[in-house]
């Protein structure tokens, strides 16, 4: 078997969409509600005529086929299944060799052997006895596609099969659908709605947006995080498991607030430390800086999803005068300096000279002391005075980081800040404030 | 059930089916033999199986021709035994009807009567008595009557499929409102009719009630083909029937021309209904509740649902006329009434011993 190409244009629901698929592929039919992923299933498996464009199984229009004939090549799982005769579940998945069979026929030891392994496969061969409406949302679910496979199909449609099945059962579904694929050359083209396990299974992709292709290729190509932005409106970070092997997507909060506040905080940070108060002050509308991080660090890996301009240092290399002198221009731009409960070595001591120098030119700064820091000291101590340096400076110590950020707001007072610039000498104002009238 | 149990009762399924028919086919020879004492004149067990025997050609010579009183043989052959052939017939066309509408509108209210059978024959039937004033015209023997209430019944049929059409599909809602709509609307000029039939008017309640008072063979033969024949070509969709019920989409996912069968089944079970109430009235209760009693103990699948709803729905009826020639002293009982009142209390119990809630 060739392949399917699917050529569709239809005005109101799906626009000129092309698609090849061989043998062994595993398609994932990717997009938002109402993009038409349905009806384009819909199209193949012969349920809605197109009004323009072809369907082809290996050179022959699908639509000129007996629909016993396509029932032979073709299974389909559909997305409701409400069945109200009292049909065992061996008697559905039996139905599954109807195409097969000839009018008179009885089903025979071969049927009864296939439809078997099928529901061995999909677990279901434990209730096979009972009637198909006794059976919860994840068995019936698990017994139509056994049904489907009991068809011994070339091609299968899945349309959201994974609903109502609980994670282990949704895992099992996948891995015996990739098995066939690669095993057997089973042609696949699943609707799924959960991006990961399609990214986990899927070869190949295809990402609709309001009825027109937006993306196809393989898996990679399509789910990058530019696409998932343009077509789900979901901030994404696309990464690749090495455990999986596989890509895996993370989504964000729906919309990123642009910086409202005007006020800029300079984050010292490291370690894994930074990552949650980033996410929440760049949340709360603040511009956030930060330095200095180890360019392998997951809170630069951060900066990097969220867009923080971040000063940087080679891996395993103390803080360079170079990186120390960006992190003070940084932090003399900053409104605010916050310090997380960041482990200190030798290689980032530096940050905490720049914390304090910082605390000379005014700037007000907040430290998270989550952790005690003894615990997090191994330059020997010296971390432990710059720290009390730090405090005697005058700074705000905070034991959990979730109080950062009303602690900052209330320091704002009323409305909006506005971005100041550094003058050098003078005492900065405490808040970001504007300055209202009669004070200072 | 362990795995080789399950197995097991599934490849055995077939040869377990044509025992239960066959079984059920003897039961019917019984019933139909005991309903055949039923009756004012009091006939012995031993006269009747005498009179059987001499119709059949090669028993013929056995049987002793002084045991057998020739009024007593008239009476079985010419009266009981059409009557309840026809009972029969008209029980199993009946039942068999209601399972094929009951699978393919995947409705537990349907019966053949919803697309206009029963108002159509009624209707036909008023008409030829208030406006054919010669009634003796008969048609090889089948009185004209008959003939106009079997054409009125598939024309109303008729009026409502094409009512229902929508290029080549035919939708089943819109079946079922259309059956609906000329159902009310065949009643009220039945109803018109009625108040101005005078004299008429309890000859045409009558018979509209339904009974098989006046059988004769030719009934009996001009109705057997249709149900005969009817249920034998329908047997060979039941499998399609099965997957119908999973829904239009997932039958024609699995080779099922819905249409067609569809179609098919309605015009084979109309056919049926149409026969079946020109020659005994409007017959209620067997459409409708036979199959959902069959289906409660013997399960969902057409294959054997179809012919044992038949062979219940014969037996039902037989009873259930025989009870109407006696019940009360002087006249009939319509039958209607006695199938309605004995099949009730049976199916409630029947359904009352279900755990779970009723599903086709």
């Amino acid at each position: 078997m060739d392949g399917v190409e699917c050529r569709y244009g239809s005005i109101k629901i799906l626009e000129d969409v092309s698609l090849q698929v061989k043998e062994g592929d595993f398609v994932g039919i990717l997009g938002p509600n109402g993009s038409g992923k349905t009806t384009l299933l819909k199209s193949i498996s012969r349920t809605l005529k197109p009004h323009k464009g072809a369907i082809l199984l290996d050179k022959t229009d699908i639509y000129s086929l007996k629909s016993i004939e396509l029932a032979k090549h073709m299974a389909v799982v559909p997305q409701e299944n409400t069945i109200g005769f009292s049909f065992t579940a061996l008697d559905i998945v039996l139905m599954g060799r109807n195409p097969h069979m000839k009018r008179f026929q009885m089903e025979n030891e071969k049927d009864l052997a296939i439809v078997r392994k099928a529901m061995n496969l999909t677990n279901t061969w434990g209730f096979a006895d009972r009637p198909i409406n006794e059976l919860s949302g994840g068995e019936k679910q698990r017994v139509i596609i056994a049904r489907a496979l009991a068809q011994e199909p070339k091609i299968l449609l899945l349309d959201e099969p994974l609903t109502h099945l609980d994670m282990i059962n949704q895992l099992e579904v996948m891995d015996l659908v990739k098995e066939l694929c690669v095993k057997e050359g089973l042609m696949v083209l699943a609707v799924i709605h959960d991006l990961n396990l399609a990214a986990r299974y899927c070869n190949v992709a295809l990402l609709l947006n309001k009825g027109k292709v937006f993306s196809a290729g393989s898996l990679e190509t399509v789910l990058t995080s530019e696409n998932i932005k343009s077509v789900f409106r979901v901030d994404a970070i696309v990464r690749k498991s090495l455990v999986t092997n596989s890509l895996y997507i993370l989504p964000l909060s729906p919309q990123k607030i642009s910086p409202s506040k005007h006020c800029s905080i300079h984050l010292i940070c490291g370690a894994g430390t930074g990552t949650s108060i980033m996410k929440a002050l760049v949340d709360e509308g603040y511009s956030v800086t930060a330095g200095v991080l180890n360019l392998l660090d997951s809170d630069f890996e951060t900066c990097e999803l969220l867009k923080i301009p971040a000063v940087t240092e080679a891996p395993f290399s103390p803080i360079t005068d170079k990186a120390h002198r960006e992190n003070l221009d940084f932090i003399g731009k900053a409104s605010i300096v916050v310090l997380t409960s960041v482990p200190f070595g030798y290689g980032n001591l530096r940050n905490l000279e720049a914390v304090l120098e910082g605390m000379k030119l005014g700037i007000p700064t907040y430290v998270i002391d989550e952790v005690p820091i003894d615990s997090r000291d191994f330059t020997g101590g010296k971390a432990k005075e710059l720290l009390l340096q730090i405090e005697l400076a005058g700074a705000v110590f905070v034991k959990h980081s979730s109080e950062l950020p009303s602690l900052l707001n209330l320091s704002k007072a009323v409305g909006l800040a506005k971005d100041h610039t550094e003058i050098p000498g003078h005492t900065k104002d405490a808040s970001c404030a504007p300055k209202s009238k009669g004070k200072n | 059930m362990t795995d080789v149990a399950v197995e097991r009762k599934y490849s055995k399924r077939s040869s377990r089916w044509k025992l239960i028919l066959i079984g059920l086919i003897f039961a019917l020879v019984g019933v139909a033999i005991v309903c055949l004492n039923v009756g004012y004149a009091p006939i012995s067990f031993s006269e009747i199986l005498n009179i059987l025997g001499k119709q059949i050609p090669g028993l013929n010579g056995a049987i002793d021709p002084t045991s057998v009183s020739s009024v007593n043989e008239a009476i079985i052959m010419q009266i009981r035994l059409p009557r309840i052939m026809a009972g029969a017939l008209v029980g199993a066309g009946l039942a068999a009807a209601g399972v094929m509408y009951q699978g393919v509108f995947r409705n537990p209210m349907a019966d053949s009567y919803l697309l206009g059978a029963s108002a159509g024959a009624s209707f036909g039937y008023t008409l030829a008595v208030l406006f054919v004033t010669t009634s003796a015209i008969t048609v090889s023997g089948l009185g004209l009557f008959q003939i106009v209430a079997f054409i009125g019944a598939l024309s109303a049929v008729f009026v409502v499929y094409f009512m229902s059409r929508v290029g080549n599909k035919v939708p089943i809602t819109t079946l079922l409102l259309s059956g609906v709509v000329v159902n009310v609307f065949i009643l009220a000029l039945q109803t018109v009719f009625e108040l101005r039939s005078g004299k008429a008017l309890v000859g045409i309640v009558a018979w509209i009630a339904g009974g098989f008072a006046n059988i004769t063979w030719v009934h009996v033969y001009s109705v057997l083909p249709f149900v005969i024949g009817g249920i034998i070509v329908a047997f060979f969709f039941c499998r399609d029937l099965n997957t119908l019920a999973m829904g239009d989409d997932t039958a024609t996912h699995l080779g099922v021309n819905t249409e067609r069968v569809r179609l098919i089944l309605l015009v084979i079970g109309s056919l049926i209904t149409a026969a079946a109430v020109s020659i005994s009235g409007v017959i209620g209760f067997v459409g409708l509740i036979i199959p959902h009693m069959t289906r409660l103990i013997i399960g969902p699948d057409h294959r054997i649902l179809l012919p044992t709803s038949a062979i219940v729905g014969a037996m039902f009826l037989i009873t259930c006329d025989a009870v109407a020639r006696v019940a009360t002293g002087a006249s009939e009982l319509p039958v209607g009434v006695i199938t309605a009142m004995a099949g009730t209390p049976v199916f409630i119990y029947l359904l009352r011993r279900r755990r779970t809630s009723y599903s086709l």
